[in-house]
């Protein structure tokens, strides 16, 4: 019932509430007379819905000054109340948007041209105590900018809501939100809630300093920002060592957010999990605003014991219809757009509270058909009821005022006609007891065969369509179709030519609905003449036409795809089961000193190798493998990967980030995981990019297919750290006058981290000097600020925490050897390295490690000196050497990298194996549990059907930890198994004449390649064209 | 260094590690008859233990015990593997040095329509890249210009000249167009709705009709003698009218590919289709309608989420079953060193092996018009030939010892040895 007169009336509805105004408020002078119009009302008759669950019948709600006043379950109108018949009518309680940017000011729309079109900025302007980040707006009250903005309200009202939560959606801390009537009054009465949540996102917004570009670097921003807060509650008012505490008023405004909590919206299931954590280390409560991807890791979405806060725009079908069109068609994006709106269905099964909310939808129209299409899809109407009024109201800190009917409560309502989760129709919002009317309570209904007399002769009348209708005047054979038919809520006016009462022409009649099957209407003929008649529907009429909607009410969705981890092809129904096994008769490359040993069985039990020798007896239980004519080797392990990272592999906004992590942002829904798996790989070092100095933190992850990030990480690895040094950090790619970052030189790169190091020290200094004061020092001295990024540099400088250092040419080689050396730590390994081969001994005396490429070069100009033989000549110099990836091309098949150290430089082969197994798993100080095949480690090892550094070497499986992650012929069949259920679900496509409708954009997208020096910024959406080989 | 003859004479000679003492060979001045190898003739199969005598440059004899002619140089090659020079289609060696430093780049002219420029006429015979090439076997390249659209010619140069008129075995082979893009990219960072980006390519593959259209226009009006200036772009198409020169259809997409060969058929073009990620989708077709395939991306990732991981190291199997007339191109420059070992992969995953190495010898000097002189080991070919010790395509197996180019001697010395050699004495 959607037209253009509805929104019409709403309008006038409003205007009509406008002189309530004057008299609600009690600080306003009144100008004028005083209005002391009644407000007490009864709506009697109606079936109220006090709260999700609870139903009274045939009960009359009344309200007073804007408040419900008592809810007469025995249907009694007070004495002097005006009473509302909502005979055939619901009142439900008014709903409650808990996420809204509704009456407060929008951000200043900043246009960002391409990379490279504007200068960087790497500070924030400070005004008004604000904090050093641009993104970072919690000292913003909402409350103080929040007005009534009728405008703005309509689309919520026309959607039942009364209430909402708000505050400005700009950046990552975006403030504290009011939560807000709906009602059209002065700011002073819509006010709920003046202190309530705080609204955060990993989205940067509006802001345009560079920090942070990346994802993992909004959450070191956050941590960072809500440790500053907990120290500056207790730093406030005393001198710090190089004076007096600043005033913040950002960092104060964040003291009580451990009780008051965060709205935090995310863009998928994994974000939901990462904000997650970092919140959690900080004990702030936080309600999620979903993404519907919340079913796909359901069971870790429910561990964070967090409610949601779903946005109900599901995503249109990608275009199948064209005969190639599937070619552009992931099977992820089929089955999401299947399941995205069973989500709720999802998370109420799992009994996740939520709430939903009109944000994202493009129209708020859209909100109820969608939120019908979560009931189609199995989702309890009292859950639906749930997430539109006490779980907002929870969420918005107005469970004590809105969200149910009660005494006491506001009387906020909706006044409804049939049941609205599947058909019914809102006739009217009650926004502190005044009405906003929608459609009248009753609306004529002329639908069906009605019988009339007119002039003592006998005529029918038969009509359908109920917004438009149609129809003919039947006198006796004749029919005679009606033309110029209008209709508004009560009368119909339609004109016939037809002989009535022996007068012939055009005859002009109106009718009107008097009871529910009688009518009353008056005809005028062609010379003036009025006939006034009424009419009685006939019994066989047709009166209601039923919707297609309710025909489906009951039918829930049968899923055609299939649900695996993570959701996208080649996923697992579930982590492979670690089995016990019997390797029998294969060569066996040990990558210990045992070399290669033929004809040899193994023994795994336990997830680990158990014995290594020959014709070994089954014990029983044991799965037995007949390796015959096949090789085992180790897992392959990569030193320098970029896999399997979400949004952003550098923070390269500063030149030392020592602080973001990429264990934050581990992407376990990465194809390239997989593909790694079918070509040996099993381990990995993700490693920050190389676009700073000092970068993020690295992460060592096992590759296991279908967990959880975290799941993923490989804990017992120690901590490691990418440096950079060269043309990267020093942007050379940067157009000159772009180039305002220090260090622009190998000497500056030199003189910056030396800094920092030695700003580190003296942190430490200031921290040891603090614990030794006295209590009453401490009254007056503030602690030194908890820096992470400095607390990362120490863990350095105290050996817990190992440099992965990418670099390439000689001299910075051997300065960083030399600044390690003044520093007193050991520089870990060198990646890239490509000179490395000209200071390896220079490398090997001070103890550093060398992880090459077998053959990259000429792709810049500090790689024009690199040679295939410097894994050879770094070897023999002493130097622990590996070959990595740093590609995801190339970290599915390093054996053969690897075998390029024999092609160049006649490497022992078994030497060469050990450069992609066991010498990086001491790189990564893991060798104690992988890198080799030797009783006692972990059980990651690949079948090869060949020569494992052979061009003709293929995998045939790839084990971790005993567990089965890749198996070529398990490979097959799920080739097989996605293209029937892309089939079926193209089909399901093709079937829904709705399937276009949503949003186009709904599905994850697919992300770059990230190489070392993919420079993007993830929340301005600007990146740099990665070049060929540009490492 | 002459790496072979070193190894023969066993001779320590002291290497200058300056670039410029790798000399282009002088021509063949003896017979050289190498004896007892195990020759990988391409169009006769596996030869083991016979004998190649090649004179002036050519192959005069392949067989057993063959006499060896008054001043031959005899060579003993027991135990190695003789294979064709291996050619590598779809290169920029020579146009680029250093890919991130703008002023060592002249792969891509301005514009999206420039047929007139010619990939040799910027080559390089000096870039330090070449010999590096060489060094894993490979003799020659198609030197191809980069672009949007009409891309330019592509020379088929030999990889050991002074200049790259030496250089040439087949100038100006054909006309390079990189097909218009169709479909829907979903990447995230792809900003226009599927319809603007229905609507971009409907327009770029107009535009590629229009100048075929105007290049076929010019031709007819030459011909009529009803010019009224010299266009060279025009100038430069008009061999793909008159069957002179061939048509290089840069396309990966099976919408592509599709449009491509309607469009050849319609034209009557000359035509081999390059790039071709899509190509195992329609072997058939591709086989059936005899179209001449090089498939570049015998390393690739799968092109789409859902492909198979080995997708792309699978598709030359697939073609060679459906009976497609295929080579093996790995585009780019410093890395075209590693086409052997590509040729190798897709041996794993399912090639026949004399498949492979064809894919990288006989098949490309086919497409270029030079097999009656290159591509294999035949009486009366070039002696263009590789001498490893092992397995070329494998790199547990490949040790070049020697390439000749029309019985040239090349030097196998490069950037990368002296380097090696330089730094071996470093204390």
């Amino acid at each position: 019932m959607i037209s253009s007169n509805r929104l019409s009336k709403l309008a006038v509805a409003m205007c009509a509430a406008l002189p309530a105004l004057a008299s609600a408020s009690q600080t306003t002078t009144v100008q004028g007379l005083h209005d002391n119009s009644s407000s007490f009302v009864a709506l009697q008759n109606a079936t109220i819905i006090t709260e999700p669950g609870r139903s009274i019948e045939n009960a009359t709600l009344v309200i007073r000054n804007g408040k419900i006043e008592r809810i007469n379950e025995n249907n009694r109108a007070p004495e002097g109340a005006r009473v509302v018949d909502l005979t055939g009518h619901t009142i439900y309680p008014g709903f409650i948007d808990a996420y809204s940017n509704y009456g407060v000011p929008a951000p200043k729309q900043e246009q960002r041209g391409p990379w490279f079109s504007t200068r960087p900025e790497y500070n924030n302007k400070r005004e008004g105590g604000n904090a050093a980040n641009d993104a970072i707006h919690a000292q913003e009250r909402w409350v103080s900018a929040s007005a009534s903005d009728m405008k703005a309200a309509k689309d919520y009202i026309e959607q039942g809501f009364t209430a909402v939560q708000s505050a400005r959606l700009d950046g990552i801390f975006q403030g504290q939100a009011v939560t807000l009537s709906l009602a059209d009054k002065i700011a002073n009465d819509v006010i709920y809630n003046a202190e309530s949540r705080h609204f955060g996102s990993f989205d940067k917004g509006t802001s345009q300093q560079q920090y942070p570009n990346s994802l993992m670097g909004s959450i070191a921003l956050i941590r960072q920002t809500l440790s500053d807060a907990n120290w500056y509650e207790q730093a406030y008012g005393k001198d710090a060592y190089n004076g007096p505490v600043e005033y913040n008023a950002a960092l104060a405004e964040l003291g009580p957010i451990e009780q008051e909590g965060m709205v935090f919206a995310v863009t998928d299931d994994k974000s939901l999990l990462r904000a997650h954590a970092v919140l959690s280390e900080f004990d702030v409560p936080v309600t999620f605003v979903g993404s519907n991807y919340e079913y796909a890791r359901l069971d870790a979405v429910k561990a964070t014991q967090a409610k949601l806060i779903l946005p109900l725009n599901f995503p249109a079908a990608p275009e199948v219809s064209g005969v190639n069109d599937d070619l552009d068609v992931d099977l992820a994006d089929l089955r999401h757009w299947e399941r995205a709106p069973g989500n709720a269905a999802a998370l109420a099964s799992a009994d996740i509270d939520f709430s939903f909310t009109l944000h994202q939808l493009k129209k708020a129209g859209d909100f109820w058909p969608n939120l019908r299409k979560a009931v189609q899809h199995g989702l309890d109407k009292d859950r639906a009821l749930a997430a539109l009024t006490t779980v907002p109201a929870q969420i918005a800190g107005v469970s004590d005022k809105a969200g149910k009917l009660a005494p006491g409560y506001m009387a906020d309502f909706v006044i409804a006609e049939g049941d609205l989760f599947t058909d019914g129709t809102i006739k009217s919002v009650w926004l502190q007891g005044a009405e906003t009317e929608l459609a009248p309570l009753r609306t004529a209904n002329f639908a069906g065969t009605l019988e009339a007399e007119l002039a003592g002769q006998a005529v029918s009348f038969e009509f359908t369509g109920s917004d438009r209708v149609s129809g003919s005047l039947k006198v006796g054979d004749d029919s005679h179709k009606l033309r110029s038919v209008r209709r508004d809520d009560g009368h119909l006016n339609f004109v016939v030519d037809a002989t009535i009462d022996g007068a012939q022409g055009a005859w002009r009649v109106q009718l009107e609905q008097t009871a529910e099957h009688a009518y009353a209407g008056v005809a005028v003929g062609p010379q003036g003449q009025q006939l006034a008649f009424t009419a009685n529907r006939a019994a066989s009429a047709e009166t209601e036409v039923t919707t297609d909607s309710a025909d489906k009410a009951d039918s829930t969705v049968d899923y055609v795809s299939r649900l695996t981890y993570p959701n996208v092809a080649y996923g697992l129904n579930g982590l492979p089961a670690r089995q016990n096994l019997h390797i029998k008769n294969a060569t066996v490359w040990t990558a210990d000193e045992d070399g290669v040993l033929e004809n040899t069985d193994i023994l795994i039990r336990d997830g680990e190798f158990y014995r290594i020798g020959e014709d070994l007896r089954t014990p029983s239980g044991y799965e037995v493998i007949d390796a015959t004519g096949m090789h085992v080797t180790p897992g392959i392990i990569d030193e320098h990967s970029h896999i399997a990272i979400d949004r952003g592999v550098n923070e390269g906004s500063e030149a030392i980030t020592s602080e973001v992590r990429i264990g934050d942002v581990v992407n376990p829904d990465d194809i390239h995981i997989y593909r790694s798996l079918a070509g040996g790989t099993t381990m990995a070092q993700l490693l920050h990019g190389s676009a700073n100095p000092i970068g993020g933190q690295a992460q060592v992850i096992k590759l296991r297919w279908g967990a959880t990030a975290d799941q993923m990480k490989f804990d017992a690895a120690p901590p490691s750290i990418k440096f950079a040094l060269g043309e990267n950090v020093k942007q050379s790619r940067y157009p000159s006058w772009l180039s305002s970052r220090y260090p622009q030189t190998r000497m500056g790169v030199e003189t910056l981290m030396r800094d920092g190091f030695t700003a580190a020290l003296e942190y430490r200094d200031r921290m040891q000097a603090y614990e030794k004061l006295s209590r009453s020092e401490r009254a007056k001295t503030a602690a030194p600020r908890p820096d992470y990024r400095l607390e990362t540099l120490l863990e350095i400088l105290d050996r817990e925490r190992f440099v992965h250092a990418h670099s390439y040419v000689q001299s910075e080689i051997l300065m960083l050897l030399r600044l390690a050396e003044d520093f007193n730590f050991t520089l870990t390994t060198f990646t890239h390295i490509l000179e490395g081969y000209k200071v390896a001994s220079e490398m090997a005396k001070h103890g550093a490690g060398g992880s090459s490429f077998a053959d990259w070069w000429a792709y810049k100009f500090e790689v024009y000196d690199a040679i295939p033989h410097n894994a050879c000549l770094m070897s023999e110099k002493g130097v622990l050497t590996s070959i990595n990836s740093d590609s995801n091309d190339l970290q599915r098949r390093l054996n053969t990298e690897a075998a390029k150290s024999v092609t160049y430089c006649g490497m022992d082969e078994h030497e060469a194996l050990k450069m992609v197994t066991l010498n990086p798993a001491k790189q990564l100080k893991i060798d104690e549990y992988v890198g080799s095949i030797k009783p006692g480690k972990h059980a990651d090892f690949v079948i090869w059907n060949n020569h494992p550094l052979s061009s003709y070497a293929r995998v045939e499986q790839t084990w971790i930890n005993a567990r089965n992650f890749f198996n070529r012929e398990r490979d097959e069949e799920l080739r097989a198994e996605l293209q029937t259920e892309k089939q079926a679900l193209m089909q399901k496509v093709l079937a829904d004449p709705n399937a276009s409708k949503g949003e186009s954009n709904g599905y994850k997208r697919e992300q770059p390649a990230w190489h070392c020096d993919t420079e993007h910024d993830t929340w301005l959406g600007t990146f740099t064209a990665h070049s060929h080989g540009g490492h | 260094m002459k790496k072979l003859l070193i190894a023969v004479a066993a001779a320590t000679v002291t290497l200058s590690a300056a670039a410029n003492d790798i000399v282009p060979a002088e021509p063949q001045q003896q017979p050289i008859l190498l004896q007892n190898g195990t020759l990988h003739t391409v169009t006769n199969g596996v030869q083991e233990d016979t004998d190649l005598l090649f004179v002036d440059g050519k192959i005069s004899a392949i067989g057993s015990d063959l006499a060896a002619p008054a001043g031959a140089q005899i060579i003993d090659i027991s135990g190695k593997h003789v294979y064709p020079g291996v050619i590598a289609l779809d290169t920029t060696i020579g146009l680029r040095e250093i890919e991130a430093v703008r002023a060592t780049e002249d792969a891509e002219e301005v514009g999206a329509v420039t047929p007139e420029v010619s990939g040799h006429v910027a080559y390089n015979p000096d870039s330090e890249v070449i010999p590096t090439i060489r060094y894993n076997g490979v003799s020659h390249a198609q030197i191809v210009p980069q672009g949007d659209l009409v891309m330019g010619r592509s020379s088929l140069l030999q990889l050991d000249g002074w200049t790259y008129e030496d250089a040439g075995e087949r100038l100006n082979v054909g006309v390079h167009v990189n097909w218009p893009r169709v479909g829907i990219n979903t990447a995230w960072w792809e900003r226009r709705s599927p319809e603007e980006q229905r609507k971009a390519n409907a327009e770029a593959r107009k535009n590629l009709e229009k100048t075929l259209v105007q290049a076929k226009a010019y031709y007819d009006a030459k011909l009529a003698g009803e010019l009224q200036g010299t266009d060279l772009r025009w100038e430069a198409m008009l061999g793909l009218f008159d069957g002179t020169s061939t048509l290089f259809v840069h396309a990966n997409d099976q919408r592509q590919i599709e449009e491509a060969m309607d469009l050849t058929q319609e034209w009557g073009f000359d035509w081999v289709l390059m790039g071709a990620r899509d190509a195992w989708r329609m072997a058939d077709e591709l086989a059936a309608a005899e179209v001449r395939v090089v498939f570049g991306a015998p390393f690739g990732l799968p092109s789409r989420h859902d492909e198979a991981f080995d997708q792309a190291f699978a598709t030359p199997a697939a073609l060679a079953e459906a009976g497609v007339n295929f080579a093996l191109s790995y585009p780019g420059y410093w890395d075209v060193r590693n086409l052997p070992f590509a040729a190798g992969n897709a041996v794993a995953y399912g090639l026949d092996r004399e498949a492979a190495l064809a894919a990288i010898t006989l098949k490309p000097a086919e497409f270029l018009g030079v097999a009656d002189r290159l591509g294999s080991l035949e009486e009366g070919k070039q002696a263009t030939l590789v001498i490893s010790a092992g397995d070329l395509l494998d790199p547990i197996g490949q040790k070049v010892e020697a390439l000749f180019i029309e019985g040239r001697n090349v030097d196998l010395n490069n950037r990368h040895l002296q380097l090696y050699n330089k730094y071996k004495q470093k204390p």
